[in-house]
């Protein structure tokens, strides 16, 4: 049975998202410019570069691309920020090389990457590849520092030994943390997709962003938006609803502790 | 109830198996010292010269203040901290590291939260190679045992702290360990818990006499349980004295706490800790 309290709160994302469309429109009719259509407008562009074959094949790449890069990043990034949070001496290594590089957009290196790597698949995977690694070894190395010792001393005393102990104890007593940066990660690596794209406009979702506003097609533009938005929502509640599974234990299942010496 | 309260010997394993050696030393620690350094590149002397013998089947108290090393005795015990001089064994081999014959029980439960209550009692048992439906079925009577029969799939988190702590005592139960090291196993708990849990414990331990050893800072707690107490001060951690505790088993609370025996051994330990022992202040 669903109340009127809880189908509201599930539905309260699209209601905000209507709220939103809403504004826009009235806001696009007042204003009347061309550089910004109403919400139909863009909303109407939206089957037409969806059901171009070309654009399908640029968003497609643009997604094979981040896909990629994620991918990478994730697989180098979680075991390097548990070894860091578990030996004093990599922490000790890698840190200054981390805290110099966490602040510096990783999109301004794009130009030097394209120096390098060209202007192909390769220089822009490696720019996500780079916008996503910080935050995911930076969460798994707080996650990783954070286990109990005691925790660990148990796992010992049971016979698991030092490899056994960090992927069997701290990868998951870390996860929580962990996927918290990959939550971030995954957002920044659609940021860095598009930012690669507007540098590099050789293909992917950026390239028709920015074929479109050259072409002054501003419906064209707006759709876009709407689509890599909702690629950045649509990837965003995938992965918590994987996270919301692997790390159920991590939330309480009652409110209060059940009263029990 | 009163007429079968006979004088049971403190240790009776030995009197009960003839056919076994007698008393071999479980545990021998052997001039143990410990430097740690402090924060100010001090070196801190946290025991000094600590010598002890405990035999099979003994439930040995550790009792002193806050920060006499009592703890950091247990965890060289455990093999989790090296001493800086002197040297620990465990049926007569030197311990160099943690192993499953020694199992320890931390006040702060140190459970996989990730793991339901039977996963975290099946984990010692698996680790060791045990069949999952053999380790299934012993970990649900361990479970049953402690008193949780019926919380099986439940997580950590959902558990208030007493039943964390028998979740925690019954994991370490699991893999047979010869020796329960228990660092304050009841410290973090309310006293109401607290006293359950301690009963409790005594029953268990009292259907197959683990060799134990129970750091505590409670004077009562230590004189209930154990067959001796051994009394340490701090700075540096020394051993005061160890007083054998002549009290019949099983033991009853209800009954132990009007014998005077009991209340004797209580006053006399809380004499030998001199007051500034006492105070809750780290150095």
């Amino acid at each position: 049975m669903m109340t009127a309290r809880t189908l509201l709160s599930r539905s309260a994302p699209l209601l905000a998202c209507l709220g939103l469309l809403a504004i826009w429109q009235v806001a696009a009719l007042i204003l009347n410019t061309d550089s910004f259509p109403t919400a139909l407008q863009a909303i109407r562009a939206i089957p037409s570069i969806l059901g171009d074959k070309e654009s399908l094949i640029n968003i497609l790449a643009s997604l094979r691309r981040m896909a990629v890069g994620f991918g990478v990043a994730i697989l180098v990034s979680i075991p390097l920020g548990l070894m860091m949070g578990r030996s004093r001496n990599v922490a000790a290594f890698f840190n200054p090389l981390l805290m110099i590089t966490y602040p510096v957009p990783k999109a301004a290196l794009m130009p030097i990457i394209m120096l390098w790597l060209g202007v192909g698949d390769v220089a822009k995977m490696l720019v996500i590849f780079l916008g996503v690694s910080l935050p995911v070894i930076y969460h798994s190395f707080q996650g990783a520092k954070a286990v109990e010792e005691k925790m660990l001393w148990s796992g010992a005393a049971m016979g698991l030994s030092a490899a056994q102990r960090m992927v069997r104890i701290v990868l998951p007593a870390a996860l929580p943390e962990i996927l918290a940066g990959c939550r971030t990660g995954l957002v920044l690596a659609l940021i860095t997709m598009i930012t690669s794209e507007m540098i590099a406009r050789q293909s992917g979702a950026g390239n028709i962003l920015f074929n479109a506003l050259d072409m002054g097609q501003y419906d064209t533009v707006f759709a876009m938006i709407i689509i890599v938005g909702a690629m950045g929502i649509g990837l965003d509640a995938a992965f918590e609803r994987l996270r919301g599974r692997l790390v159920r234990w991590s939330e309480p299942r009652f409110d209060m502790p059940l009263s029990f010496a | 109830m009163k007429a079968e309260m006979k004088v049971v010997p403190s240790r009776p394993v030995i009197q009960a198996e003839p056919e076994r050696k007698p008393a071999i030393a479980m545990i021998e620690i052997d001039r143990v010292s410990q430097v740690f350094q402090t924060s100010a590149r001090r070196d801190h002397l946290a025991l000094s010269d600590i010598s002890l013998t405990i035999g099979d089947g003994a439930f040995v108290a550790i009792l002193g203040p806050s920060g006499c090393g009592k703890s950091t005795l247990l965890y060289i015990v455990g093999g989790f901290v090296k001493p800086t001089t002197g040297v620990a064994r465990v049926k007569g081999n030197a311990i160099t590291g943690p192993g499953p014959d020694r199992g320890p029980v931390f006040q702060e439960f140190a459970l996989f939260p990730w793991k339901s209550v039977l996963g975290n009692v099946m984990y010692g048992p698996r680790q060791q190679g045990v069949r999952r439906e053999e380790a299934e079925a012993q970990s649900r009577r361990l479970i049953e045992m402690v008193g949780l029969k019926g919380f099986e799939h439940f997580y950590p988190k959902e558990l208030s702290g007493g039943m964390k702590q028998r979740v925690a005592l019954a994991r370490t139960l699991a893999y047979h360990p010869s020796v329960l090291l228990m660092d304050e196993p009841f410290g973090a708990l309310d006293a109401h818990t607290r006293t359950r849990l301690q009963n409790d414990l005594l029953n268990i331990w009292e259907r197959d006499r683990k060799t134990v050893l129970f750091v505590t800072h409670s004077v009562e707690e230590a004189v209930f349980l154990s067959d001796r107490v051994v009394v340490m001060t701090r700075s540096p951690g020394r051993i005061k004295e160890i007083v054998d505790i002549d009290l019949p088993r099983p033991r009853r609370r209800a009954e132990l706490l009007l014998d005077p025996r009991y209340q004797k051994y209580v006053v006399d330990i809380e004499r030998l800790i001199d007051d500034t022992g006492e105070e809750e202040l780290r150095p």
